[in-house]
């Protein structure tokens, strides 16, 4: 076959028909290859952490990048958060219902959706991107093949620590966001319509339960725990190079926005009914 | 003695199309072949870091794909795996890298002494100064001494198998020819089974008891460097003549 017979049918486009039927293969396969990988992925993480093959100190080392570090990018989004909610509230408010109400649409606003969303959100972009571009670096690099080669498992030395810290941090930066966000929402209150502080933890109190702290809880651990998850996943099956990661990094953030939000909308229906 | 069994692999294309040859135990065995003919990619089906579509790779009699499951993590123990790029740990110093190469049982037994009096001896005898590089950071590094760094690496755990991928690409005439009489002392001294996987022919002829070339997913030569050197196949004769490269070079734009 001629050079430009090869080109000429290398370039002739396929019909629409078969671009269809090919898009939504490819589809099918990809969302089945991560799924069974993601799989597979947290079952390695399981036998890792029974087997004790995970060290304390990768964990600690984890829990303190994921944790302390993100403590001044949380508290800015919580309180921001918060005072947004409750001006806009009070705008919603001012003149249909009583004023204590601002006091119940903040805390229930926060605890259960803005406090888990917004920091897993925050955490993906500071600590999902990094954590893929880490290991996707390591893996184009050969250091992934270097950890095999020498004996060691790279789940249990990368992986399993992360998604840890991913567990325990989660929880943890939810409960300051929102302690952060209502607190930010209650001075905003106080300076912005007058509301005292008293009224707005009334109205705080009056629609409160238990159960609904619970929830934003299940929220942050359920986060915590696929955040690291994809990123470890997206990062350890980087490859093509410096551009492999920048591709992979941002496939890793929009798969998990997407994921997290996916989850978000499931909870109400499993929890709150 | 590591026996290669029809290895198979293909990632878009097929890279490796039945490969079948044999090293023997403390052999130095060189691989040449043109860029992307898949050596490395043979080199890796050893350890598993790559797995075969189909055949199989022997390490001592114990088949690695279809023996026991423990078969993996025995033979990656006593075998060394240089990197092309060294691959060194980016987050670690020099010590934390080359005590990574002691098996993980056997670090967990040593005392931090003996650790650190192994991690020392076997930066010497890859001829680097311990004061010097210990305690810095492979970004730290030149070239050459991450090369060398990454030898340690896959000495200190005495293999009985050494796996040399293009561990002098990227590297100045001197320091090739230093890395080169380096893993020719190496693999006499410690009196290992070594595959290199060279670009640099003459070196790898020079080195190596045997020889093999790769080409296009086949074994296309086995012998030993003089016979390389003889051989009249023109793929092999361009790889040890450089009129003889150029002459395929312009056969191949004339058929286009």
């Amino acid at each position: 076959m001629t050079v430009e017979r090869q080109l000429a049918d290398a370039f002739t486009p396929p019909s629409r028909l078969t671009r269809w039927f090919a898009g939504w293969g490819r589809a099918y396969h990809v969302t089945l290859d991560h799924a069974g990988a993601l799989g597979v992925l947290t079952w390695q993480i399981l036998v890792s952490i029974v087997r004790f093959r995970v060290r304390y100190r990768d964990v600690l080392t984890q829990t303190y990048v994921m944790g302390i570090q993100s403590l001044p990018i949380v508290f800015v989004t919580a309180s921001l958060a918060g005072i947004v909610t409750s001006q806009q509230g009070g705008y919603q408010i001012v003149s249909t219902s009583p004023r204590y109400l601002l006091g119940t649409l903040v805390v229930q606003s926060v605890v259960l959706e803005l406090g888990p969303l917004l920091t897993a959100i925050v955490l993906v972009g500071r600590i999902g991107a990094r954590i893929t571009a880490e290991l996707g670096t390591m893996a184009v690099s050969e250091q992934i093949d270097a950890f095999k080669s020498l004996g060691r498992d790279p789940v249990a030395m990368l992986g399993a620590p992360r998604v840890i810290a991913g567990i325990i941090t989660m929880p943890l930066l939810v409960g300051f966001a929102d302690v952060i966000g209502i607190a930010a929402a209650m001075v905003a209150a106080n300076l912005d319509g007058g509301l005292g502080f008293e009224t707005f933890l009334y109205g705080a109190r009056l629609f409160w339960h238990n159960w609904d702290l619970f929830y934003g809880f299940s929220k942050a651990v359920v986060f915590g725990f696929v955040i690291p998850l994809i990123s470890v996943h997206m990062g350890l099956r980087t490859s093509g190079g410096a551009e492999g990661v920048g591709l992979t990094t941002t496939n890793a953030v929009m798969f998990m926005i997407l994921t997290l939000l996916i989850m978000d909308a499931m909870f109400p229906p499993l929890m709150l009914q | 003695m590591i026996t290669y069994r029809a290895v198979h692999k293909a990632f878009d294309k097929p890279v490796l199309r039945g490969v079948t040859m044999t090293v023997e135990t403390g052999e130095m065995f060189a691989l040449f072949g043109p860029s992307g003919t898949g050596k490395s990619v043979l080199l890796k089906t050893t350890i598993g870091l790559v797995v075969p579509d189909r055949g199989d790779v022997e390490v001592d009699g114990v088949s690695m794909y279809h023996g026991p499951k423990r078969a993996l993590d025995a033979v990656r123990r006593k075998t060394g795996y240089v990197f092309q790029y060294a691959a060194l740990f980016d987050s670690l110093n020099v010590f934390d890298n080359v005590a990574m190469g002691i098996p993980e049982d056997e670090l967990a037994r040593l005392s931090k002494r003996d650790t650190a009096r192994r991690v020392w001896d076997v930066l010497e005898n890859v001829n680097l100064d311990p004061h010097e590089v210990l305690s810095k950071t492979p970004s730290e590094l030149s070239g050459g001494m991450k090369k060398r760094v990454g030898i340690a690496r896959a000495i200190v755990g005495r293999p009985e198998i050494l796996l040399w991928d293009e561990p002098t690409t990227g590297l100045d005439p001197i320091n090739t020819a230093a890395i080169e009489r380096l893993i020719h002392r190496l693999s006499e001294e410690l009196k290992v089974t070594s595959v290199l996987v060279t670009h640099d022919v003459e070196g790898g002829l020079q080195m190596c008891g045997r020889v093999a070339m790769l080409e296009g997913g086949f074994l296309r030569f086995v012998g030993t460097p003089s016979e390389f050197r003889s051989c009249s196949d023109p793929v092999v004769r361009a790889f040890v003549d450089r009129r003889a490269a150029e002459a395929a070079l312009d056969a191949m734009v004339e058929t286009r």
